[in-house]
């Protein structure tokens, strides 16, 4: 993608930017925060932010980055995807597996190396099993784990899996027409289905343990994790300008105006003669990739991946991010999953103070939820156009 | 449901019929005159003698005998020397001994053990009094206690059974009761009869039995050892032979051999490392330097230097495996030497499996019935608000986590399980339906042209909802429990049974179909439904108020959905995510069955409950698994049906 726009002439890089003045904003505003974040971090400045918190920011922008993926399926294209989060999950789990895979390899050749003989492979990867599957009651490699030392396999599976299997299920949903609430909830079915598979033991993912040990990254076993938080809060931060600017310009111009239009009324589009299914595909598949990339970031700095974590109720919040946000729009998209993530991570956490009414004590693990719903209600209720509605009421004011 | 009032009286009639019966019982003998009628031989008891005691017991039948007969055999009965009269006795400290009155269980005398003799059976005697028990029990005139016998017999099988129980059968007048002696005797004669023809036509008499009894006495008259020989000998009963490099590993086979000695052990790869490890000198092994030992064949290589050496046991190559191996048969032998008792219950299996499964299909059918109708349940509310209003309640789990809950409130308000079920019902419908009413006022109704919106808004509910539940009711799961008439479950035989509670359900789903088929298509309110939904505008027109007809929808919706909660919560655990437990399929059950049809909905619970059920029968434990590849196939479904199995047509179907 980095390719792409290199290679478009400065004239259309020009328009894309006098389209979209936010973007030149918001790229600005990224690149500060990470400068920001840097400084204040404990491996490379000063020592102000935890180590911990940097993470929490890195993650912060992995969502981000699935939300703005989020918004352009659905706030652009109109198709409300409850299924997204199966992607991110994938993404984790293809990366996951090269991350505890490889450890573990370094791992039991360390613990061998002090044999009399060296080991052979054969030794060495049925070490490995056994150590990542003896959880599940296994001791044998997967097939799926057949390449799982490889990092440029396992890399072009975090594009590909999710890739693909947003192709297949795109094509076959939107070629027989499935569209509006029967889509969203077709697209959860997805995500069910996945989360339940990854639930079974034998499905070699080590069903509802997940994989974990992701933070160690093989090769830099030794770096301080306050160093790698660092490094992946940077990849993630990267990650996201170079979403934002893809999917900047993707919404701008001619593919943007008939996504718009599909949104909008798709018969029209349809008897005006475009590939209504084409360019709806196009943007499933892409925003599905992207996901799969925001998980790869994300779960080594969230260090474990498990089933749950695909579960239908993690795309319906993804929804709620953008709705919160304000769809159509990509910084709204991103205030909405920082805010709300962030919120969320802070009053659960138990950062915030509880509140003493005298009469009842409001404790904020328990009443956040119920706040984000009855907020979120309010919202699409009054507030249809998010928290950017709130920019465009300024806008116009003066 | 007059239940209880209804077994009250049937008891006090069965008490009233009763009362003259223990007068029936007094005028026995009572058993302390029958021992005294045998008293030389109870209490010096010997092989020849203990016939006669037997005999007259039998004969008199009195009270307690059964009891008597254990605790004799057990040395649990004495003698008082003075009047010759038994006691049972229990010791306490220092030799004391309490003396119990046989006939009335009373304690009698407090003695010690030299004041009287304990009664010695020596184990020839006490073969006889258990033998004897058996028969006892199998001549009892209560028929109840003829039926716990012969369970206790086809539950552990004695050879020492037989006689007794052909006695029982020609004395038996009870026609079931026989039927049931002749097939234990079946049993019993399977596996421990003496003559051949005997054991083929007792396995016979089994053949399509499908009790795990009966299977349990085939599969031990068939079961086998694996055996090797040059030969197989004169008159082996074999049930197979293995041909190495088939049906049976070269190399399990080769190691059988060594195991018996025949052959020298095959070392294997552990042993070759550890083999190698003990003969590095100078950084090599037999000339190759170490690092290079990295791979099979290397290491292989290196072996087979040292076996030249001599210095390690060899490794047989792949013929010469090969050809060891060849020099024997490996087959599989019955443990039942005689081949036609074998064929036999070989038949007799094959013909009971064929009825296992047919039983199977049945047992797997009513499963998914009554799973059908869990699903029907959950989702028939949704067929409703979604089925008929287009209205995406994504808090429609929520109402059934609600009912559940109002289920469980009531429980903990009224002990009685009977009344409290039957006041939750309509409890839980007034409370979901009040919440519909709720939810639809203040938020649906300004979305109904923003389907999508309405699906996220509603979600906002769900989430806000199953956190209240969370810190009203806390995290654990709560137990809804049923009333005792709906805890047993109906044994159609051992493998098909179906619990009562899922009969009721079933039941319920289907009064819940016929009300709400009733209601949309005979009553006012149907009418006025169907017509606001298929023409707002015109209806609106005709003197209907779409609003009002909309919010009682939804509760009607909602309540069904309530209702649906307590039945649910019988059967599952009530917590506060159940309700998202079920969102996800309800929706699927409704979108499979066809939108806009409650028959269709009842089609897609069918199709789903029979589907996840069938799934199951080839993967059978793994409901994970089943549940998956269930999505899987309603995500082709769609596909090929997008509107579902009944599809509305004409006006009806809106869009």
């Amino acid at each position: 993608m980095e390719m792409s726009r290199t290679t478009a002439a400065p004239v259309k890089r020009r328009r894309l930017f006098q389209n979209n003045p936010s973007v030149l904003w918001f790229m600005g505003q990224l690149g500060l925060f990470t400068l920001g974040v840097t400084i204040l971090s404990e491996g490379f400045g000063i020592g102000v932010i935890s180590t911990n918190l940097v993470k929490i920011l890195g993650m912060t922008l992995c969502l981000c980055l699935i939300a703005i993926a989020m918004d352009v399926v659905w706030g652009y294209c109109g198709i409300l995807s409850l299924g997204h989060f199966a992607f991110f999950g994938l993404g984790g789990y293809a990366i996951g597996m090269w991350l505890m895979y490889a450890r573990t390899e370094i791992v039991i050749r360390e613990s061998l190396a002090g044999g009399t003989i060296p080991p052979t492979e054969r030794e060495v990867s049925e070490a490995v099993a056994s150590q990542i599957f003896s959880v599940v009651g296994s001791n044998e490699l997967p097939l799926i784990w057949t390449f799982a030392g490889s990092l440029p396999f396992q890399l072009a599976m975090v594009v590909l899996v999710p890739g693909l299997l947003a192709l297949i299920f795109g094509w076959l949903a939107f070629r027989s027409r499935v569209t509006g609430v029967y889509l969203s909830i077709l697209t959860q079915a997805m995500t069910l289905a996945l989360s339940l598979y990854l639930f079974q033991n034998d499905t070699g993912l080590r069903g509802n343990n997940g994989l974990s040990g992701l933070q160690n990254i093989p090769g830099f076993l030794h770096v301080p994790q306050s160093v790698i938080s660092v490094w992946f809060f940077w990849a993630s931060a990267f990650a996201l300008g170079a979403g934002y600017l893809l999917f900047a310009w993707v919404v701008s111009g001619k593919f943007g105006s008939v996504i718009r239009a599909i949104r909008d009324n798709e018969a029209r589009v349809r008897f005006l003669g475009y590939n209504v299914e084409g360019y709806k595909l196009f943007v499933f598949t892409l925003t599905a990739v992207i996901s799969g990339i925001a998980g790869a970031l994300y779960y080594p700095q969230a260090g474990i991946i498990n089933p749950s974590e695909i579960a239908p109720i993690a795309s319906i919040y993804l929804a709620v991010w953008v709705a919160i946000g304000g769809r159509g729009r990509l910084y709204g998209a991103v205030i909405g999953a920082a805010s709300v993530s962030l919120l969320s991570s802070w009053l659960t956490g138990g950062g915030a103070p509880n509140i003493d009414l005298g009469f009842y004590r409001i404790i904020w693990t328990d009443w956040w939820l119920v706040m984000l719903g009855l907020g979120f209600v309010l919202i699409t209720l009054f507030f249809p156009k998010g928290i950017g509605g709130l920019f465009d009421y300024l806008v116009r004011k003066q | 449901m007059p239940r209880p009032s209804l077994i009250a009286i049937l008891a006090l009639c069965l008490f009233a019929w009763s009362l003259p019966a223990p007068a029936a019982a007094q005028s026995q003998t009572p058993l302390q005159d029958v021992l005294q009628g045998v008293q030389e031989q109870v209490a010096r008891p010997s092989r020849a003698q203990v016939g006669a005691v037997l005999e007259a017991l039998q004969a008199a039948d009195a009270p307690g005998t059964a009891s008597f007969l254990n605790r004799w055999a057990a040395r649990e009965v004495y003698e008082r020397p003075e009047d010759g009269l038994f006691f049972y006795g229990r010791e306490g400290p220092d030799r004391s001994l309490t003396l119990i009155d046989i006939d009335t269980d009373a304690e009698v005398a407090e003695v010690t053990t030299r004041d009287v003799n304990q009664i010695r059976v020596n184990a020839g005697v006490r073969r006889e009094i258990e033998a004897s028990l058996v028969t006892f029990e199998l001549l009892a005139t209560d028929r109840d206690r003829r039926i716990g016998a012969l369970r206790t017999i086809a539950r552990s099988p004695e050879p020492d059974h037989i006689p007794a129980l052909e006695t029982a059968l020609a004395e038996e007048e009870d026609g079931a009761v026989a039927t049931r002696m002749a097939r234990v005797l079946d049993l019993l004669n399977a596996r421990f009869a003496s003559d051949s023809a005997t054991r083929v036509a007792a396995i016979e008499g089994l053949s399509g039995d499908i009790t795990t009894e009966a299977r349990r006495v085939l599969n031990q008259i068939l079961s086998t050892e694996s055996q090797f020989a040059t030969e197989i000998p004169e008159g082996t009963n074999v049930a197979r032979i293995r041909t190495p490099g088939e049906d049976l590993d070269l190399i399990d086979a080769y190691a059988r051999l060594a195991e018996a000695g025949l052959v020298p052990p095959r070392p294997g790869r552990n042993a070759i490392r550890d083999a190698l490890r003990a003969n590095v000198s100078d950084g090599e092994v037999a000339g190759i330097p170490v690092h290079r030992l990295n791979t099979e064949e290397a290491r292989r290589e290196a072996y087979r230097a040292l076996q030249e050496q001599g210095t390690v046991p060899p490794l047989p190559t792949q013929a010469e495996m090969d050809e060891a191996v060849g020099h024997f048969v490996f087959f599989d032998v019955y443990e039942e030497p005689d081949t036609a008792v074998t064929d036999a219950a070989r038949d007799a299996l094959d013909s009971t499996r064929t009825a296992i499964g047919l039983w199977q299909f049945l047992s797997l059918s009513l499963d998914a019935l009554s799973l059908a109708s869990i699903f029907f349940l959950a989702a028939i509310g949704l067929a409703i608000t979604f089925g008929v209003m287009r209205v995406i309640n994504m808090a429609h789990g929520e109402f059934i986590m609600m009912g559940a809950y109002t289920g469980f409130v009531v429980q903990t308000l009224i002990p009685n399980y009977t009344t409290s079920l039957i006041v939750a019902l309509p409890m839980a419908f007034l409370v979901t339906f009040a919440a519909g009413v709720a939810l639809e006022r203040t938020v649906i109704r300004h979305l109904y042209t923003r389907p999508l919106e309405t699906l996220l808004a509603t979600f906002g509910i769900s989430i806000a909802l199953q956190q209240l539940a969370k810190n009203i009711f806390g995290t654990q799961a709560r137990p809804l429990t049923s009333p005792d008439w709906l805890a047993g479950s109906l044994a159609l035989n051992d493998i098909v049974s179906v619990s009562t509670i899922r009969v009721a359900i079933f039941v319920m789903a289907l009064a819940f179909l016929l009300a709400l088929v009733l209601i949309l298509n005979r009553t006012r309110l149907g009418l006025e439904v169907r017509a606001v939904t298929q023409n707002p505008g015109m209806a609106a027109s005709m003197g209907i108020n779409p609003d009002r007809i909309n919010m009682l929808t939804f509760g009607l919706g909602s309540g069904i959905a309530g209702v649906a909660g307590v039945s649910i919560g019988l059967v599952a655990q009530v917590t506060s995510e159940m309700g998202a437990n079920y969102i996800v399929q309800s929706f699927m059950t409704v979108v499979v069955g066809g939108v806009g049809s409650v028959f269709g909905t009842l089609a897609g619970a069918t199709l789903i409950g029979a589907l996840q059920k069938g799934i199951e029968w080839f993967n059978p434990g793994n409901t994970l698994a089943a549940q998956t590849f269930m999505v899987l196939f309603i995500i082709l479904f769609i596909q090929f049906r997008p509107k579902g199995i009944v599809a509305l047509k004409g006006r009806a179907a809106g869009d």
